[in-house]
């Protein structure tokens, strides 16, 4: 193994321990408690179904309900990142978790902008990655959410050496820029993001 | 002029010719008309030529000659003579090598030499033509390497004993070959220098053999295209393998060399190395193999413990496994020797589970554990007693996980040598063995019952560790007795049953897949145990509203997948059924165990099979079910009246009669109308119009019944005025949907299977035409068009011929403006998996039917649309999707170029949601199957994608001034929606995020822009779903451009 890495022997968390969408709605949308394991005895085409009344019967449910951007899904978003020196994503080396992840409403009535915050955790304290992985996020982030999100990653305090360094690194619009200019660096982060849904 | 002059003249321009005259000669030669002295001399003139491209032709033609010769022709002193002959050429002249080898081959064909003949061959070949790669031309040295090949085929000991009595011989016979490069010689090379690896007595000449082979390691040769030998890297790599395998004595340098090269960055080196390496320890036998295990282990291990790829390290783990397989051979020092190391190190990664080299160690175990009962022996009585303390010391439940879980891969080991209680393991047949999990048993079963029942419920991957221990620990032949399978399967259901529900439900899952797999081991200790505690937590009635009892039913549904306990299955759900009908359960209980049934009888499909003389489910199941629905006492239940309940009754009935012989099923014909009441047919429906309101509903039941019969089956009407019957029928406007729905199918059944094709024309006729008249355009109505799909649909199955007139009339109504739009809706229907119309339904189903629907309808409607109305032209996109959506794309592509259009447009339709779908679904089967007949059309493809998929203000007024930009954002808040549902948008998104990869990169790049702006819109879309899509879509498009990026 490359003995350069900085943690080369993290906890690993299992897939069925990370917190996931799924589980949440099939809970809610099944009252019945079933897994739906009868569903597919009456095929989707069954000849009960008259394909002369159908469009009739479509898109009401559509429109009156609003699915809002929630911390699970800018968890799903984040997750699955590849971390730069294991083949593991992110979620998985619980360096995002659900809990640090918030999103801030707008601070006044008259403007759209919302704010998303992201703190990560690094898998150890001196962990010299930690600036790439943020660069990471953020990059995801901004490719991934409509434009009334300003995205704020930092270091989780405390679990880093230099959190405060790091912080003032991804915070700099400027450095972040500038850094994305940087081609090594953008392949990093391109293989980061390769493994992303 | 003589055949060789001719032979010279043709030689450089027609190799056809040239064969032909030397054919020629070779008949000649047979019939006497030339003499064999005489070619000869004819030949001395050139063979003796200055000129030295003279003489090789000369020769070719010689050696041509020769294998057109036939048996017999020549006698064996001439043979000996041309021997003679060529080998002088040979040792003289060195022109034309290949054909002197040609010659020579042809002429061991022709008669088997001696033992002297076969050594100067040889002698002749080594002395004066060594190395052979002085010999520029491959095709030259071919035949060189295939009379070699011969000659170790056919005359070995004579080469042996050259071998044996020369000194230098070997040496000589190696270096000969160096420096080949061609494919095809070098795969009979290889082929060649096997044998004396092999037979012969290398001793000192080891190493030099080894490396005349080795140095090709790794082979990298990828075939040029249109190779005309086709051989494949593969072919030389396991010719190769074979070579370096094939003796003991290669150890010393094989093991060095190959381990050298497992250091190799590339994958495909470590592939080659690490499959090599097993292919020795398999051949080199346990004494050798002893030497090197420990090396061996030391080097491959990392391949497994910091595994970069998983292929790789499954190919060490059976290198490793490899090892142990062969030192079981041998005596039993050298296996413990070297499991020694093994069990050492695995003993140390198990104090830091879990981490990936713990995970690794179990599978190391695993692999090895797996090979012999004497290594399952010794690494069980080693790992357990170890892992056993540390699971007691463990301070963290993540730990005791990947204890147990290396815990699981030894029992999993066991279980491959000594069997399950049902099949007998790799070993379970040696009496001396004694399985080492004995010692263990209770103590196993201990630790992980404890784990599964006092774990919070919340750790879900330690507990299901716990539950596949469990599981397999069950399994392992004569392990447990009755009384612990017993708690195992109360711990199972247990889980299933009474624990609360929480996450995705993985150990309710993983509990029923358990049990299912137990009762496959143990059927009567399940039926025992675990059907009482199902059956007390269904209630006999759901007065009280509580749905609790769908996830027991569901599981209890999912045991009939074994065959074993499948009949109790059913008659268990068959008593709960009958007790619910007499407590007045609510019809969406009796739906459940309906399902149920019918789950259950889908999944033992097979034992319904074998029964098919008289099934006992018929008697037991069938016909009280339908008693139930025909009943009109006060016995009656209103909840079957329910036409849920009633279809799931005619799937029942269905799944148990259809494998009936004609006989039992004529039988049952005669009553279906009625449902065995006895009644006259024609009091009953269809044939009944003044029926009441429930006994129409028997439609759907019997739908079902007509289904499940054979096609020779005898109707209990004819069938000209049963289909009258039946049309009349659906014509009443008091009908609920779906007894319409199951009328129109029983007329589609009847024209499918229950009409012979030559009276197929005649009994058609009086309801197409006159008098019912259906195509007549003055009878179109909502229900006349549904007729006359469902006649359609029995038709298109089987391929009629009268298609071809129908189809046109069918057409013509598409501009009918009052039920254009209907029948354009219609189209669907024809192409469309159908629910009863199904093979195992008995029906005829032609191979070819979408084929010709497509031929008959799309030319078509794609010529008729460009003359058509604007107002119907929506009726033919309409119609043109119904088709297409269901076919295949090897029958859509042939008028791809025409459709594309066709397709994109039907992309602007208002309100047509499935159309679009259809019509998107169609473009991603093109976009993955042949993208370059996309490619003229890409810009209106990306821009109807896009406003298909993002919301209607934002199309067109994203432009560059940000202001703008800002004010959809805001705007797209507001509720400006996008007249598409969901799904639309989201498939929409899907299709878009193919386009960058599937065409062209410059075709493509001049969108990127525009796409990636346009797409920051569907990123706020208020569904999850389409906001998903646009992400990934997104993300696709955002790497167009990066490719150049990197040039820079």
């Amino acid at each position: 193994m490359d003995p350069d890495k900085d943690n080369a022997n993290p906890t690993i968390l299992n897939p069925s321990d990370l917190p996931s969408r799924r589980r949440e709605s099939s809970v809610k949308k099944r009252e019945d408690g079933g897994v739906g394991l009868f569903d597919d005895l009456i095929p989707a085409y069954t000849y009960l179904n008259d394909p002369f009344d159908l469009p009739a019967s479509s898109s009401d449910s559509d429109s009156d309900s609003v699915e809002d951007i929630d911390a699970q899904e800018i968890y799903d978003l984040i997750s699955s990142i590849s971390d730069p020196e294991h083949p593991l994503s992110l979620g998985s080396l619980a360096v995002v978790n659900l809990p640090d992840i918030r999103i801030l409403p707008p601070t006044s009535a008259g403007s759209p902008i919302s704010t998303v915050v992201v703190e990560i955790t690094p898998t150890i304290t001196h962990c010299s990655l930690a600036t790439v992985i943020g660069l990471g996020v953020r990059v995801r982030l901004e490719q991934a959410l409509p434009p009334r999100f300003r995205v704020d990653v930092r270091i989780k305090k405390g679990t880093h050496s230099t959190d405060e360094a790091v912080n003032k690194q991804l915070g700099d619009k400027e450095r972040v820029a500038a850094a994305l200019e940087n081609g090594t660096l953008m392949g990093v982060l391109r293989k980061m993001l390769s493994t992303c849904e | 002029m003589s055949d060789i002059q001719l032979y010279l003249l043709e030689f450089d321009k027609d190799k056809k010719e040239t064969s032909r005259i030397a054919e020629q000669s070779a008949t000649r030669l047979q019939n006497g008309e030339l003499k064999l002295v005489a070619l000869i001399e004819n030949l001395g003139e050139y063979i003796n030529n200055e000129e030295s491209t003279l003489r090789t032709k000369a020769m070719a033609y010689l050696a041509e000659v020769l294998s057109f010769t036939p048996q017999k022709v020549l006698s064996r002193h001439q043979r000996n003579l041309l021997c003679d002959f060529i080998l002088s050429r040979i040792a003289d002249d060195g022109e034309g090598l290949g054909s002197c080898a040609k010659g020579l081959l042809a002429l061991e064909e022709r008669g088997k030499w001696d033992y002297e003949r076969a050594t100067a061959v040889i002698e002749v070949l080594i002395n004066h033509t060594h190395p052979l790669r002085q010999y520029k031309l491959q095709t030259e040295r071919y035949p060189v390497l295939t009379l070699i090949d011969t000659l170790m085929a056919k005359y070995r000991d004579a080469l042996r004993n050259l071998h044996d009595t020369t000194p230098d011989f070997m040496a000589r016979f190696i270096s000969y070959f160096e420096g080949e490069k061609d494919p095809r010689n070098l795969m009979v090379v290889f082929s060649i220098l096997k044998v004396p690896m092999i037979e012969w007595d290398i001793g000192a000449d080891a190493q030099e053999l080894f490396d005349a082979v080795f140095n090709y390691f790794p082979i990298t040769f990828r075939p040029p295209p249109g190779d005309p030998y086709g051989i494949t890297a593969q072919h030389l790599k396991d010719r190769l393998r074979d070579c370096i395998a094939s003796t003991p004595d290669f150890a010393p340098y094989s093991f060095p060399a190959l381990l050298d090269k497992l250091d190799s960055t590339s994958v495909n080196t470590k592939r080659d190395v690490l499959q090599t390496i097993s292919s020795c320890v398999k051949e080199y036998g346990p004494r050798t193999v002893s030497l090197y295990s420990i090396t061996l282990w030391d080097a491959l291990k990392f391949e497994i413990l910091n595994a970069q790829e998983e292929d790789l390290a499954q190919e060490a783990l059976s290198a490793l496994a490899g090892i142990a397989q062969t030192l079981a051979d041998g005596s039993s020092g050298p296996l413990n020797a070297y499991l020694r190391p093994i069990t050492n190190e695995c003993n140390e990664h198990l104090e830091d589970a879990p981490t990936k080299q713990s995970q690794a160690s179990g599978q190391i175990l695993h692999k090895i554990a797996s090979t012999s009962p004497e290594t399952a022996t010794i690494i069980i009585s080693i790992i357990l007693p170890n892992l056993y303390t540390l699971y007691q010391t463990a301070d963290t439940t993540a730990k005791r996980r990947g204890l147990l879980e290396v815990l699981v891969q030894l029992i999993r080991a066991d279980i491959e040598v000594f069997g399950e209680w049902r099949s007998l393991g790799k070993f379970t047949g040696d009496p001396l063995a004694t399985n080492p999990l004995d010692k263990f048993g209770s103590r196993t079963l201990e630790v992980m019952a404890n784990g599964l029942s006092t774990a919070p419920i919340k750790e879900v991957s330690f507990r299901l560790v716990c539950l596949n221990g469990l599981l397999h620990l069950t399994k392992v032949r004569q392990l447990l007795d009755d009384q612990d399978i017993a708690k195992v399967i109360q711990l199972f259901h247990d889980v299933v049953i009474t624990e609360e529900s929480y996450g995705k439900d993985e150990m309710k899952a993983a509990a029923i897949n358990g049990l299912v797999e137990i009762s496959h081991q143990k059927p009567q200790l399940v039926v025992d145990k675990a059907f009482p505690a199902f059956m007390a937590e269904l209630p006999d009635t759901d007065a009280d509203g509580s749905l609790t009892y769908l996830p027991v039913l569901e599981a209890f549904a999912k045991l009939a997948s074994e065959e074993k306990v499948f009949d109790k299955v059913i008659l268990r759900l068959k008593n709960k059924l009958n007790t619910a009908v007499k407590e007045h359960a609510s019809s969406s209980y009796l739906v459940a165990l309906l399902s149920a049934i019918l789950y259950a009888l889908n999944q033992g499909g097979v034992q319904l099979e074998q029964s098919s003389e008289s099934s006992p489910y018929y008697q037991d199941i069938v016909l009280p079910l339908l008693s139930q629905v025909s009943s009109s006492d006060s016995s009656h239940q209103h909840a079957f009246d329910n036409e849920t309940t009633l279809d799931l009754v005619g799937r029942i009935c269905s799944i148990i009669i259809r494998p009936q012989s004609v006989e039992i099923q004529n039988k049952i014909s005669k009553e279906i109308q009625s449902l065995f009441r006895g009644f006259s047919f024609t009091d009953v429906p269809p044939f009944n119009l003044n029926c009441t309101l429930q006994q129409t509903k028997w439609m759907i039941v019997t739908a079902h019944l007509l289904g499940a019969f054979r096609k020779e089956v005898a109707l209990p009407s004819d069938t000209q005025s049963f289909l009258n019957a039946l049309i009349q029928f659906t014509q009443q406007s008091s009908l609920t949907p779906p007894v319409r729905a199951a009328t129109l199918s029983q007329i589609s059944l009847v024209t499918n299977k229950f009409i012979t094709t030559p009276t197929l024309n005649s009994l058609l006729e009086p309801i197409l035409y006159p008098p019912t008249d259906l195509l007549s355009p003055s009878s179109l109505n909502p229900t006349t068009i549904r007729i006359i799909f469902a006649v359609l649909k029995g038709l298109v199955l089987r391929n009629s011929t009268l298609l071809s007139t129908i189809y046109p009339t069918l057409l013509s109504f598409l501009t009918n403006p009052t039920y254009g739009t209907t029948v354009a809706h219609g189209f669907t229907t024809l192409l469309q998996p159908a629910d009863l119309l199904t093979k195992q339904n008995h029906c005829i189903i032609s191979g070819l039917h979408k084929q010709k629907t497509f031929t008959l309808l799309v030319p078509n409607i794609a010529a008729s649309f460009r003359a058509a109305e604007k107002e119907t032209k929506p009726n033919y996109l309409i119609a043109l999707s119904g088709v297409l959506r269901w076919l295949p794309f090897e029958i859509v592509q042939e008028e791809l170029s025409q459709l594309l259009p066709l397709l994109l447009q039907s992309l602007d339709l208002k309100g047509e949601e499935g159309v679009k779908e259809s019509a998107v679904g169609c473009l991603m089967k093109v976009l993955e199957r042949n993208p370059g007949m996309v490619e003229e059309h890409t810009g209106s493809l990306i821009t109807r994608l896009l406003s298909t998929a993002t919301p209607i203000a934002t199309v067109g007024s994203l432009g560059n001034n940000p202001a703008v930009g800002k004010a959809t954002i805001s705007g797209a808040r507001a509720g400006v929606v996008n007249g598409n549902p969901a799904r639309v948008r989201a498939v929409a998104l899907k299709c878009l995020a193919m386009v960058p990869a599937q065409l062209k990169m410059e075709v493509v790049l001049p969108f990127r822009r525009q796409v990636v702006k346009k797409l920051a819109a569907a990123l706020d879309d208020r569904r999850r779903i389409v906001r998903t899509e646009a992400v990934r879509c997104r993300a696709k498009w955002l790497e167009v451009d990066e490719v150049g990026d990197e040039d820079d």
